[in-house]
């Protein structure tokens, strides 16, 4: 049968996607993931692994160019891709906050005019503050978010908080959490269809080890 | 004028050019489905491409009537295109045709305007052949279209595809069972619909639902698969409502069955992402190798009574240019025959005699010298070319090209050579 196609995020989530995979029988050779190579095979040959862009996990699987794919919900949230979603793969966990200088907590934003919220989430950021009443321009950024309420770019910042460590040390702090995050198994509707044994048992095994671990928790 | 960066020479995003092998293709594919559809009994329908607004959003779903393309005539009305074929010719049935010998089968071919966000497989103007069977509201109604679905498939010559059957009443019924207001019914579906077990087990801890509801539309994901699916959706169905969306299907499944097409149909009851009109059987068809469906069809019994006159109706619509991607059928390029020069009198009676031969034959209006006849014939993948000499002697004597050395032909000899080239 032809290999299953995965979309894994390349940077901070990829280990812990791989390791999830490993632990259902998909496990990479020791040297296939290091070094530049973008895709590779598992060692049993029924998984081909595509390293992305996080942000174009969700491009690759709508395509269906991968089957299935690993990507925040953050991110795809963002991304506004219609795919399938049936599990959370408890890691990556982190939360999208408002957040921006201490003197913001006092102030009413809905009656601030001329407000400029920075984010590397632009879509989410917008349907929050139009959903929250919060007359604001929108700044898309590409990172180092936080240095844009510092430098005076914009007010407010929208972005990914896992400790906190980096606005402390930029002296903002969260205004208000606007949703919660994790790792998401997301799967082309399509292929869900065609080849719906292979792929449901893959999520039926990926859900056990994701609930043992939950349970170790 | 400089015209450099000007909108003039740019078509908007979502819309296409077709031309040459494409254009060809699209043509060849609406023929073949057309031609499907005739052989079934349905008649063609060609409805208007803009009517009012009002009438094109009748029970349209929010996102839809969003996608609406509307503009203002000059009397001030809200127009819009059409944005499918269905509602149309709900409208046709109800307010032309509600007094003819039910039921009434008819079929389109013809463009829709939808304003999409550009992504995997989306225009925003797109082509649509398609049928709608209206005055039935049988489970023999349903297993037509779902059969002539899967033949359509077949007509494509595709191979590997299957067509995913559910029924939107399966999971209303279920819902109905609990007190949910609408919104918070659109919620469940949506979560449904993602396959988001953990939001569905979300929701059903914050909205308070019933365990069996629960039960019930957790276990919606894995409904799919050939009969035994019916057997398990049975057990869960909590009321008759659900219950009677599991024995439509069955008696769908075993029509189909019937006609020996079964193999390529799989019963889903995860199929609810739909039209908002749709009210019974919902489908979507997939090939193997295309990550989104080459066609969509359900039941819609409301719809035509919207309109002013009660008719169930059931249909389904190909799209056209997903067809074009995964179909193998390819169209021929180029003609059978060029002839020149086109100013001399034996080149267009050649040009004559060979249409009548049942060539394709194109003469050459440049009056080209031979060879670059011949350039111009392989560039364009023409299969032959034909150059009638003019002088003196053998006026109108014409050259074969593409055939290694020019070669001189007699009036027979070219006869037979053309009769030869019909096959």
């Amino acid at each position: 049968m032809d290999p299953l196609t995965i979309a894994l995020p390349k940077g901070r989530m990829q280990d812990a996607a791989l390791d999830l995979f490993a632990s259902v029988g998909l496990g990479v050779a020791a040297d296939a993931a290091n070094g530049r190579r973008l895709v590779f095979a598992d060692r049993s040959g029924s998984a081909h692994y595509v390293l992305a862009k996080p942000a174009d996990v969700p491009t690759y699987v709508e395509y269906g160019a991968a089957d299935l794919g690993v990507v925040g919900e953050d991110v795809l949230r963002e991304s506004g891709r219609h795919v399938y979603e049936p599990l959370r793969l408890g890691f990556g966990r982190c939360r999208l906050m408002l957040a921006g200088p201490p003197e913001a907590r006092d102030r009413n934003l809905r009656l601030d005019i001329g407000l400029r919220v920075a984010s590397k989430y632009p879509h989410l950021a917008q349907t929050y503050c139009l959903e929250q009443g919060i007359p604001a321009e929108i700044i898309p950024l590409n990172g180092s978010v936080e240095l844009a309420p510092t430098v005076g770019l914009a007010d407010l910042l929208v972005d990914l908080v896992e400790t906190g460590t980096t606005l402390r040390e930029n002296g903002l702090v969260e205004l208000d959490l606007i949703m919660h995050s994790q790792a998401v198994l997301i799967v082309n509707r399509a292929s869900h269809k065609l080849r719906f044994g292979t792929i449901q048992d893959l999520i039926s095994r990926i859900a056990h080890v994701v609930a043992t671990r939950e349970e170790q928790r | 004028m400089d015209l450099s960066g000007a909108l003039v020479r740019q078509t908007p995003v979502g819309v296409a050019d077709l031309f040459y092998e494409q254009a060809a293709a699209k043509t060849m594919l609406e023929q073949r489905v057309q031609h499907l559809f005739g052989d079934w009994g349905y008649a063609r329908i060609i409805p208007p491409t803009f009517e009012y607004f009002d009438t094109l959003s009748m029970q349209a779903s929010p996102q839809l009537r969003q996608q609406l393309y509307r503009f203002v005539d000059r009397t001030g009305q809200m127009l819009a295109l059409r944005a499918d074929m269905t509602v149309p010719i709900a409208r046709i049935a109800a307010t032309k045709l509600y007094d003819q010998p039910r039921p009434l089968r008819f079929y389109y071919v013809g463009n829709v305007f939808r304003h999409e966000e550009i992504q995997a497989g989306r225009h925003r103007e797109f082509s649509q052949a398609g049928v709608e069977l209206l005055g039935a509201g049988t489970a023999a109604a349903d297993a037509e279209i779902v059969s002539l679905a899967i033949e359509t498939m077949v007509a494509l010559g595709l191979e590997e595809f299957q067509i995913n059957l559910g029924h939107v009443g399966y999971l209303q019924g279920i819902l109905s069972q609990s007190e949910l207001d609408e919104a918070a019914k659109a919620e469940v579906e949506r979560a449904v619909d993602q396959r988001s077990d953990a939001v569905i087990a979300e929701m059903a801890t914050g909205l308070g639902l019933p365990a069996e509801v629960v039960r019930a539309v957790r276990a919606i994901p894995h409904l799919c698969g050939g009969t035994e699916v019916l057997e398990r959706a049975r057990e869960l169905a909590p009321n008759a409502a659900a219950m009677a969306a599991v024995e439509r299907l069955e008696a769908v499944h075993s029509q189909v069955q019937h006609q020996g097409l079964q193999e390529h149909l799989i019963l889903d009851l995860g199929e609810i992402r739909t039209m908002g009109y749709y009210t019974g059987i919902a489908f979507h068809g997939y090939a193997a190798g295309l990550g989104f469906p080459v066609c969509s069809g359900g039941r819609y019994d409301d719809l035509v009574a919207s309109f002013g006159s009660d008719m169930p109706a059931v249909g389904f619509a190909l799209g056209i240019e997903r067809a074009m991607l995964v179909t193998k059928a390819r169209a021929r390029a180029g003609v059978d025959l060029i002839v020149g020069p086109g100013s001399s009198p034996a080149c267009v009676q050649l040009a004559r005699r060979a249409r009548q031969a049942g060539l394709d034959v194109q003469v050459d209006v440049l009056d080209r010298q031979p060879s670059e006849l011949m350039a111009h014939a392989r560039a364009t993948q023409a299969r032959h070319a034909v150059y009638c000499r003019a002088g003196s002697a053998g006026e109108g004597r014409p050259y074969l090209l593409l055939e290694g050395e020019p070669l001189s032909l007699s009036a027979d000899q070219l006869e037979r050579e053309l009769s030869s080239w019909t096959l």
